[in-house]
């Protein structure tokens, strides 16, 4: 495997916490997090609600200042956000005043390097993420899917290093979230971006990533990394294995500790 | 559905004709004398009259279009002056603590005194006529245009500001690409209140002592007893003040910029 390449993205020690309204002690919210992704490789994060995954994402997209330790993306420390690291929400976040088209291209413009060919670019992902014929059309006027596909389009053609991901499918319907998951496993397999998927769907986090980083309740803390053992592709039909099983409700053990 | 938008359409012509009626029977033989209230025909005749000036009826015939085009042009350099000022305060307002803590309490403190408050002491300063006219115009319009950019530009979702910055967009493209567009309506809203109070202390400007505009005809008509051209200037500036609200709306709607009212 060529998976073993550079290491991407890197937290070392990574702590966090939040004023709490009429309280003296802050909340702590994460607790020293150590965490490491590669070149190329599929990474979920799972934990319970309220554990700190948004806020750990957060502060690798440079949403959110760390309150200690240090985050590095390709050696270089994160301060901002930038298109290197770019992210796709749990709600779309599409520019209401803007068309598909333009809001894929909003981040493109915005570059030097690429105006010329921004255009071209821009209907390749169309076309990839399954919107042709819909680039004039507005976010009010399509379906909740769409607009994420429109939001995974918009991240994808800046080619990020590390593509973050705030549990995008967790406001879709089963069929349209399974369709979506396929659609990101192609792009994936095409491309070769580097994902951080943040989920609290066991059965996605086997399905999709290469690797499963179980975070604690808060404070989080990453508690156990897990390589997922199967080969891809991996079918729906994996779900119903034993050893699938198993692994499932080991997680879902780690996850009520 | 577009059966029953047919019904509300004419829903909306109900009343106008029921005010018609009641004030075409009120100006019969024997009713109200026509100089409390002229009666529709001879109005829309001295109104026809006022715009051609093919009858002569009254000593504004034909004179419509000078008057108003010196209305015109005072509204638009008062709104145009308000807008100025008004638009760029209240989005730093709306984004910047410090513009926010250092010019929001002035600001409204100022907001209590009514407009026409100020007649007196403009009066003072700028003398009777034009520039008190323009200086009411553009103090009264300066309010709702501020209030609303600086509200719109503060509830701007951080989500979408956040998307825009993992974008590669910088402090500048954040403030022109995101903020801007997204307190549009709020923003819309307040210009549509500033433009029609303009129209308002345009009138109040145009009573104290101007020659020529909507606003002078209708106290110069009052004096000379033509009560007919009272009414008529009335509706003048109420038409005029109509189109330049749907020439606002509809030039916002031509630069795309109000996706979000639009949504269907
Ligand atoms: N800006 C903030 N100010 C104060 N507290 C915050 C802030 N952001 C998050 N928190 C708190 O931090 C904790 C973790 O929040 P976070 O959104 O990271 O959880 P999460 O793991 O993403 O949960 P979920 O799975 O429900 O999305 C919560 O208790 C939340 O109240
Ligand atoms: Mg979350």
């Amino acid at each position: 495997m060529k998976l073993m390449q550079r290491t991407n993205l890197s937290a070392d020690g990574i702590n966090k916490s939040f004023s709490r309204p009429g309280e003296h002690d802050p909340l702590k919210v994460l607790e020293d997090i150590h965490f490491e992704i590669r070149e190329g490789e599929f990474v979920s994060i799972l934990g319970p609600s309220g554990c700190g995954k948004s806020t750990f994402l957060n502060i690798l997209a440079g949403f959110e200042p760390a309150d200690s330790g240090h985050a590095a993306c390709c050696g270089e420390h994160i301060r901002d956000p930038s298109p290197e690291r770019a992210v796709v929400f749990q709600s779309p976040v599409l520019f209401p005043w803007l068309n598909v088209k333009d809001n894929i291209l909003y981040g493109l413009k915005l570059r030097k390097d690429v105006r010329n060919e921004a255009e071209e670019i821009a209907s390749e992902y169309i076309r990839a993420v399954g919107l042709d014929g819909f680039w004039d059309y507005y976010p009010s006027q399509l379906s909740g899917g769409m607009q994420q596909r429109t939001a995974l389009a918009r991240a994808l053609v800046l080619r990020p290093k590390v593509l973050l991901m705030d549990e995008p499918f967790a406001a879709l319907d089963a069929q349209t979230r399974y369709s979506m998951q396929q659609l990101l496993l192609g792009l994936w397999e095409n491309y070769r971006h580097t994902i951080v998927f943040i989920t609290h769907d066991v059965e996605e986090a086997l399905l999709l990533s290469d690797r499963i980083c179980i975070m604690s309740k808060r404070p989080g803390r990453m508690i156990e990394e897990i390589a997922v053992p199967f080969e891809r592709p991996r079918p729906l039909s994996l779900t119903g294995t034993q050893e699938f099983s198993m692994l499932k409700g080991h997680i879902l053990g780690r996850l009520m500790d | 559905m577009t059966v029953s938008n047919w019904k509300m359409d004419y829903i909306g012509f109900v009343l106008p004709a029921l005010i018609f009626t009641a004030w075409y029977l009120v100006t019969l033989e024997g009713g109200v004398p026509a100089y409390l209230i002229p009666s529709p025909s001879n109005l829309v005749r001295v109104a026809v009259d006022f715009a051609t000036g093919h009858a002569n009826l009254t000593p504004y015939a034909g004179t419509l279009l000078v008057h108003t085009l010196a209305s015109v042009q005072r509204v638009a350099m008062g709104f145009g002056l308000a807008v100025a000022v008004g638009l760029p305060l209240g989005f730093l307002t709306g984004r910047m603590s410090l513009a926010k803590n250092s010019l929001d309490p002035t600001v409204h403190l100022i907001r209590i005194i009514p407009g026409i408050g100020w007649l007196p002491i403009a009066i003072v300063w700028f003398g009777v006529g034009e520039n008190t006219t323009l200086f009411l115009i553009s103090l009264a319009a300066f309010f709702p245009i501020y209030v609303n950019a600086a509200q719109g530009a503060s509830s701007v979702p951080p989500l979408l500001i956040r998307a825009g910055r993992m974008l590669g967009a910088n402090k500048l493209m954040i403030f022109t690409t995101v903020i801007i567009p997204a307190s549009m309506p709020s923003t819309l809203a307040g210009l549509r209140l500033g433009l029609g109070i303009s129209w308002a202390y345009l009138v109040l400007g145009e009573l104290t002592g101007v020659t020529c505009g909507l606003g002078a005809v209708m106290m110069d008509a009052r004096m000379l007893g033509h009560v007919e051209m009272i009414l008529v200037s009335m509706i003048f500036i109420g038409l005029f003040g109509r189109i330049s609200d749907m020439i606002l709306v509809g030039s916002f709607k031509r630069l795309d910029l109000l996706r979000e009212e639009n949504k269907e």
